[in-house]
């Protein structure tokens, strides 16, 4: 035994069992919030159960089986449940129930030992909807202006429905959109001509020609979306639900209507994968819980790359000085570690700063100096993604400082020595050599700040995240990149619909798929970096001094 | 121990060097470098003594002594790499010209562009074989492709490695045998025409046969430029200097013509290191 332990195998087990704990918990989070957050868009089967209640009604739920539970039977002594005194736990079963406009919740759980006979019929449908969320049922009649239609029109009807609806967001977002600004833009102009006395007649005429040409195409613009919208609530479906009662619901509403239990396991697939597009494409609806994420796909990528356009030349520029040009003494070393120290500071801190600093400092004298027509609501002087990129810049920036000055302190000094004996000035060498040989390890700063920025949310909250941001940071309409705007996050996206929505336990696969989404895309970002450094790396393989 | 063969003597005097120099009274013509009272200290501790010499054009003239001697550090006074050193005192003169390179107004690149140097390991920077030949020139705001190739060729013939790599100037020079890269490294210096050639410890991390072909190089290359080499290796000094002076503790004790110093040495300390008692 002594002469096992002097054989330093215990020491190898122990290192090894090290290693294969955290390897398993890191594949076991991938794979919980992988199995959650994927099954959430697997078409589920539809079920019919038909149940006795405690007080002997009979009664039928329809709807998707959530989850399962396991509880001990003492917890239900007050239902005064029948029960064979052998058994200890009931099986309890979460049902999505959805008809928000019958029953106020999506869900309710139903006793196993209630559960009289379990069905699952082929005409039960879900109808997915843009408002008040699914509906389950059956479908009793579908009434095309006026005239009852079969089943087999649905597939023409609901393609009609997106086609008009695609033209309505278009109408909407684009062109309505564009006028607005253009009329908001023409508004600050008269406002700063006034504020500068310099508001003639010929000016103001000249404005108002333009603002009634704008309101002339607005009102061209009006009256094709009300024809859309009128055309787009021609038909509607009667369903029946589990009640047996009758509800209409209009096409406009209607985003899909799936006979889940008629799908064949390619069917399921394919329906799999257009749901995943569709999460990843599509606009939030109903207050997050429902819907796409791209929004805050966008936003986090945008605001990763300005943060990452913004620190790297700062932290390169610094440790530069630090290493190269600062003299060796106490005053630097108190520097160095003071930069050290940074990177330990809470993140919400420097979310406060960017709010005092950023946000209210510099972009409220920026406001008084170049958007004065626009106050008392301010321009810049509000979070937005410009102050949360400056605001991550700097919650990274020790990072990149520090790795950058490592790599500059392992560059031999053999090459600075060559390069300045071949009459170079320090300039020309750091420029021509040093930098270059440093970029991997410049590239590695990089790669642990976007690694650290992009699964921030603490300081993103005080600087510039929103719930639900109207327009996109980039659009149509110039200057193209509106960084003055509030942005969507999908950290902060997993926050408000895992704990702040309406529907809690409905939203609850929606932040797995949204975890699962956020490590993809930081992956993604990491890899991509990583790769650049690699190939850097090779090119600048260093001779082994 | 080192003893000097009667055979490494024999081959110190080249036989294109026929007459002798008189290295106290040197023509203005024949100087390519003044040494006057150069002192050194790194802090408190004093590394050269109160060195004086001339460094005759066009030949090649050895540093040898025991290590920490300050060979290295007198080579390295000649271009002001010593600059780089923290807390490096200097006083005295080094003329170039008749101008003191440490006068407060010489641009010390442009020096050492015309007092090019060689390290005692190669030391290649991380780009093409190409980048590193033009790398000084470029420097000097040279971008003319067909100058900049025309430079490649002949800096690369002069260091005898045209044949080796003319067919893969593009391919990183990381990729070169040890040998090739210090001939790479002197074909860089030798690139932007330097006056003076300052060689630290060339072949020091060499095998013997690269050793070789680099001191057949330097008799080539004192055709063209005067050559200031370190070496603790006494057959390499005898092998291909024209001049050996040696130092000892930071003072210059004996300076001749090769053959006379290794023949007879005028100083006992001298005559001590070369038969080996010391060092």
């Amino acid at each position: 035994m002594n002469k096992w332990f002097k054989s330093g195998s215990p020491w190898i087990w122990l290192s090894a069992g090290g290693v294969s704990l955290s390897l398993i918990s890191v594949l076991g989070l991938l794979w919980l919030i992988a199995s959650r957050g994927l099954s959430y868009f697997w078409p589920s089967e539809l079920y019919q159960f038909d149940i006795v209640d405690e007080q002997g009604i009979e009664k039928v739920v329809i709807g998707e089986i959530y989850d399962r539970e396991q509880i001990p039977v003492s917890q239900l002594a007050h239902l005064n449940l029948v029960l064979d005194p052998q058994q200890e736990v009931l099986e309890r079963l979460l049902v999505k129930t959805g008809n928000r406009e019958l029953v106020n919740l999506d869900f309710r759980w139903l006793l196993s030992h209630n559960i009289k006979n379990t069905l699952t019929p082929d005409d039960l449908v879900v109808v997915e909807r843009r408002t008040h969320g699914n509906f389950y049922g059956y479908i009793d009649s579908i009434v095309l202006d006026g005239k009852i239609v079969t089943t087999q029109q649905l597939p023409e009807l609901l393609a009609r429905v997106e086609d008009f609806q695609s033209k309505i967001d278009q109408l909407q977002k684009s062109d309505i959109g564009a006028i607005n600004y253009q009329l908001e833009r023409l508004r600050l102009k008269t406002r700063k001509y006034q504020l500068n006395n310099k508001l003639t007649a010929d000016v103001q005429a000249a404005i108002n020609s333009e603002i009634n040409q704008l309101n002339a195409q607005y009102a061209t613009l009006e009256k094709q979306l009300l024809e859309y919208r009128q055309d787009i609530s021609r038909d509607h479906i009667i369903m029946r639900a589990m009640g047996g009662e009758l509800v209409t619901i209009n096409f406009e509403h209607i985003l899909k209507v799936t006979f889940n239990n008629r799908l064949t396991f390619i069917d399921k697939t394919l329906l799999f994968f257009s749901q995943i597009t569709s999460f990843l494409v599509e606009d939030p609806r109903e207050a997050n819980t429902e819907g796409g994420v791209f929004p805050a796909i966008f936003g986090t990528v945008l605001m990763v790359l300005l943060m990452t356009v913004i620190v790297s030349p700062f932290g390169v520029i610094a440790a530069i000085y630090l290493h190269e040009y600062a003299g060796k003494n106490a005053l630097t070393k108190l520097l160095r570690i003071a930069v050290i120290n940074l990177a330990g500071v809470p993140s919400i801190v420097y979310g406060v700063f960017g709010l005092g600093f950023f946000v209210y400092m510099v972009g409220g004298s920026l406001d008084q100096l170049f958007y004065s027509e626009n106050l008392p609501s301010p321009t810049f002087g509000t979070p937005g993604v410009l102050w949360s990129a400056l605001t991550l810049a700097i919650l990274t920036l020790p990072v990149v400082i520090v790795s950058t000055e490592e790599g500059l302190s392992r560059i031999p000094s053999a090459m600075r020595h060559g390069s300045l004996a071949l009459g170079a000035t320090k300039a020309e060498t750091l420029w021509r050599i040093i930098l270059p040989i440093a970029s991997p390890a410049i590239m590695t700063g990089i790669i642990l700040a976007i690694a650290r920025a992009a699964g921030e949310v603490a300081p993103l909250m005080l600087v510039g995240v929103v719930k639900m941001a109207p327009n996109l940071p980039l659009d149509g309409n110039f200057p193209f990149l509106h960084l003055d705007r509030k942005f969507m996050h999908l950290g902060f996206h997993i926050y408000d619909v895992g704990f702040q929505s309406p529907n809690v336990e409905a939203a609850r696969p929606l932040v797995y798929a949204t975890a699962l989404l956020l490590v993809t895309i930081i992956v993604a970002l990491n890899m991509t970096a990583v790769s650049i450094r690699n190939n850097l790396r090779e090119k600048y393989k260093m001779l082994e001094h | 121990m080192i003893s000097i063969s009667p055979n490494a003597l024999a081959t110190g005097s080249d036989p294109s060097f026929a007459k002798k120099l008189d290295l106290n009274n040197l023509k203005p013509e024949q100087v390519a470098l003044d040494i006057n009272n150069l002192n050194l200290s790194y802090g408190e501790k004093q590394a050269l003594n109160d060195i004086s010499m001339s460094i005759p054009k066009g030949q090649v003239t050895a540093f040898i002594g025991p290590s920490g001697c300050g060979k290295s550090t007198l080579l390295r006074c000649i271009n002001r790499m010593n600059d780089l050193v923290d807390n490096c005192h200097i006083t005295g003169e080094v003329n170039l010209h008749g101008n003191n390179i440490y006068n407060k107004h010489v641009d010390v690149a442009d020096l050492r562009r015309k007092v090019g140097m060689v390290f005692q390991r190669p030391n290649p920077f991380p780009k093409t074989i190409y980048e590193n030949v033009v790398y000084g020139l470029r420097i000097m705001g040279e971008n003319n492709r067909r100058k900049l190739d025309e430079a490649v060729e002949k800096s690369l013939r002069s260091a005898a490695l045209w044949n080796e790599v003319k067919d893969r100037l593009y391919e990183s020079a990381l990729g070169l045998s040890g040998g090739q890269q210090q001939r790479l490294v002197i074909a860089r210096a030798i690139a932007i025409q330097p006056e003076v050639l300052l060689l630290d410890e060339p072949t020091s991390a060499l095998d013997p046969i690269s050793t070789l072909t680099i001191e057949e190089l330097i008799n080539d290359l004192k055709k063209q430029f005067t050559v200031v080499i370190v070496t603790h290796n006494m057959q390499q000094a005898a092998r291909v200097s024209d001049q050996t002076a040696f130092m000892y503790m930071g003072s210059l004790i004996e300076y001749s013509d090769t053959n006379t110093l290794f023949t007879r040495p005028s100083k006992q300390k001298t005559e001590d290191y070369i038969t080996g008692r010391y060092g």
